[in-house]
């Protein structure tokens, strides 16, 4: 159809606010990168790329991209596995009820405020009342200061980030399960193929649409996990980000550059760091995981 | 019969498992259920105890009284029911247009669109806080809505539920004298109703449970939503753990309970669009 006066009018404010709110701002990003911009300050003088180069030598830029890439690996690779295997395990539930049952379950986490569940199991790691020092105090075994030593840190949080979004991906991939044919697991079977080569050889094969698009999405979406690391990294009296920022990630340092030192040039540079990362995992990954049949 | 006996464990053995896994899911749950009804002294003395030793609602009548949380229950709805309902307009009414409509740039825009879904937020946050800023709108809770009220993704899932809907029908309406908003309300809406319903529970979602954007957006305390708001009540009775966690209770269950009851829907809702 043709109306151009009805899409120009509809269009015109749509396009204003992508604009203004998802275009601009990654011109103005790239721009204040290049100033030692303080929105307090009067003058803002352009530095050129020493914002960049400033990096380079930063123990805490350096820590938190390197936390950003453990936690990310770790925490995707362990989220896509079990979910996968959830979501096949449930699969294999006779009934109806106990598997729309699993679920809910699994989803619920996924509903819950981030900051919210986040406070709750800062909680459970606590040092001396939390429940999981509780329970290994039961079975006679020391507890750990969880969030307060530099080597549970990121373990406690990959734990917590699992539990808070894996009903998501077990959701997707139980659909693509229930999505394929019976025949072709049934073909299997009768030519003798046992639970696990049937998995392999048939059911995991046929999910690579499921695959590639669960893969990608769960990158994007942890490489700019924050609350988490907000809430739990942070202690009475100091700042986010663990002891010997152990538990600092890009997107918390970005923040506190900018919003608790106003150092909005040095932050805009790591948010341009972060960006590129960001996109040439998701080239690559879309790349790696491109399906091209169907059935 | 060893066969069948065989089996029998074996489904005995998954529902175990199955309990087992659902008990350690619903746990955090329990704890901070268990621990809101808590009195503070007794969590400090008896670290041990799962159980509450006296059921207390002192945490409860702490987060009521002590601090402004109908103010940001209501915050946090104003914030989240406009977008929704923002989203859901714009989503469906641009959607319909890329879907039926031909017109100059067309493939470009609609790739300006499709590229704007990429962008993360915690790239972006720097510069929508200085524009923000320049907007007037600042510690607002106009500065949660305004840069939310276009949905790249909904206007991608809206124009993929319009192309299956016949170009005839819209034709047919346009002959009878239609115009082109009134096809919209009268036959487009109607049939995306599905869409829009899961639409609407991704986008409530994210709006409620949004953290990141209100915590650099807003800085009064009467103009917090509920999840910056707990974290500040948390960092302002930190020791007070029953009443942090009956504060977290209040957060979290209004979202869980939703859900539970529409948990159907939102699972079709993720099937349907993570499916696609």
């Amino acid at each position: 159809m043709k109306n151009n006066r009805f899409v120009y009018t509809i269009l015109t404010p749509v396009f204003i606010c992508l604009l203004v709110f998802k275009v601009l701002p990654i011109l103005i990003g790239f721009g204040i990168s290049l100033f030692d911009y303080n929105p307090l300050m009067e003058e803002n003088t352009f530095v050129g790329f020493d914002n960049f180069k400033a990096l380079l030598g930063d123990e805490v830029f350096l820590a938190s991209l390197k936390n950003t890439v453990v936690f990310v690996v770790v925490t995707v690779t362990l989220n896509v596995t079990f979910s996968l295997l959830i979501a096949q395990f449930i699969s294999m539930m006779r009934s109806n009820k106990m598997r729309s049952l699993m679920r809910a379950i699994f989803f619920m986490p996924v509903v819950a405020p981030l900051a919210a569940s986040s406070m709750v199991w800062k909680s459970m790691y606590a040092n001396k009342y939390g429940l999981f020092n509780n329970i290994l105090n039961f079975f006679g075994l020391p507890g750990q200061n969880w969030l307060g030593d530099k080597n549970w840190v990121m373990p406690a949080i990959i734990l917590f980030s699992i539990w808070a979004d894996i009903g998501y991906n077990i959701i997707i991939f139980s659909a693509g399960i229930d999505g394929i044919p019976g025949e072709f697991t049934e073909a299997a079977a009768i030519d003798g193929a046992g639970p696990f080569r049937r998995f392999f050889s048939v059911t995991l094969p046929l999910l690579a649409r499921t695959t590639a698009f669960i893969i990608p999405m769960t990158l994007i979406s942890h490489f700019q996990m924050f609350a988490q690391f907000e809430i739990m990294t942070r202690s009475a009296g100091s700042t986010a980000g663990g002891p010997n920022n152990s538990g600092m990630v890009l997107t918390l340092e970005i923040y506190k550059e900018a919003f608790k030192y106003k150092n909005m040039g040095y932050a805009s540079a790591i948010a341009v760091v972060l960006f590129a990362v960001i996109m040439i995992v998701t080239v690559v990954s879309r790349r790696t995981n491109r399906v091209d049949w169907e059935y | 019969m060893v066969k069948k006996k065989k089996n029998v464990l074996i489904r005995l053995l998954g529902l175990l498992f199955a309990l087992a896994v659902i008990f350690a899911v619903v746990l955090p749950y329990l704890w901070m259920l268990l621990t809101s009804f808590k009195s503070t002294p007794e969590i400090m003395k008896n670290p041990g105890k799962i159980l509450p030793i006296k059921w207390v609602l002192s945490g409860y009548e702490k987060v009521l009284t002590k601090s402004p949380f109908f103010q940001w229950f209501t915050n946090s709805l104003v914030v989240s029911v406009s977008v929704t309902l923002i989203v859901l307009f714009t989503s469906s009414v641009a959607g319909y247009i890329f879907a039926k409509y031909n017109f100059r740039l067309k493939n470009v825009l609609f790739w300006l669109i499709l590229a704007s879904m990429m962008v993360p937020f915690s790239v972006t946050m720097i510069p929508n806080f200085l524009i923000i800023n320049e907007l007037g709108l600042y510690d607002s809770l106009g500065s949660l809505v305004v840069p939310m009220m276009i949905s790249g993704f909904g206007i991608f899932l809206c124009r993929q539920f319009c192309e299956d809907i016949p170009n005839s029908i819209c034709e047919a309406a346009r002959i009878d004298g239609a115009g082109d908003f009134y096809i919209y309300v009268t036959i487009i809406l109607p049939l995306l109703r599905p869409c829009l319903a899961s639409l609407a529970i991704f986008t409530f979602l994210e709006s409620w449970n949004e953290y990141l954007m209100p915590l650099i957006m807003l800085e009064k305390v009467d103009s917090m939503t509920l999840p910056v708001a707990l974290s500040f009540f948390s960092s302002q009775h930190g020791n007070d753990l029953s009443a942090t966690m009956a504060a977290a209770a209040l957060v979290m269950l209004p979202v869980t309970i939703v859900f539970l009851i529409f948990q159907k829907q939102f699972i079709k809702g993720i099937a349907l669009t993570g499916g696609k």
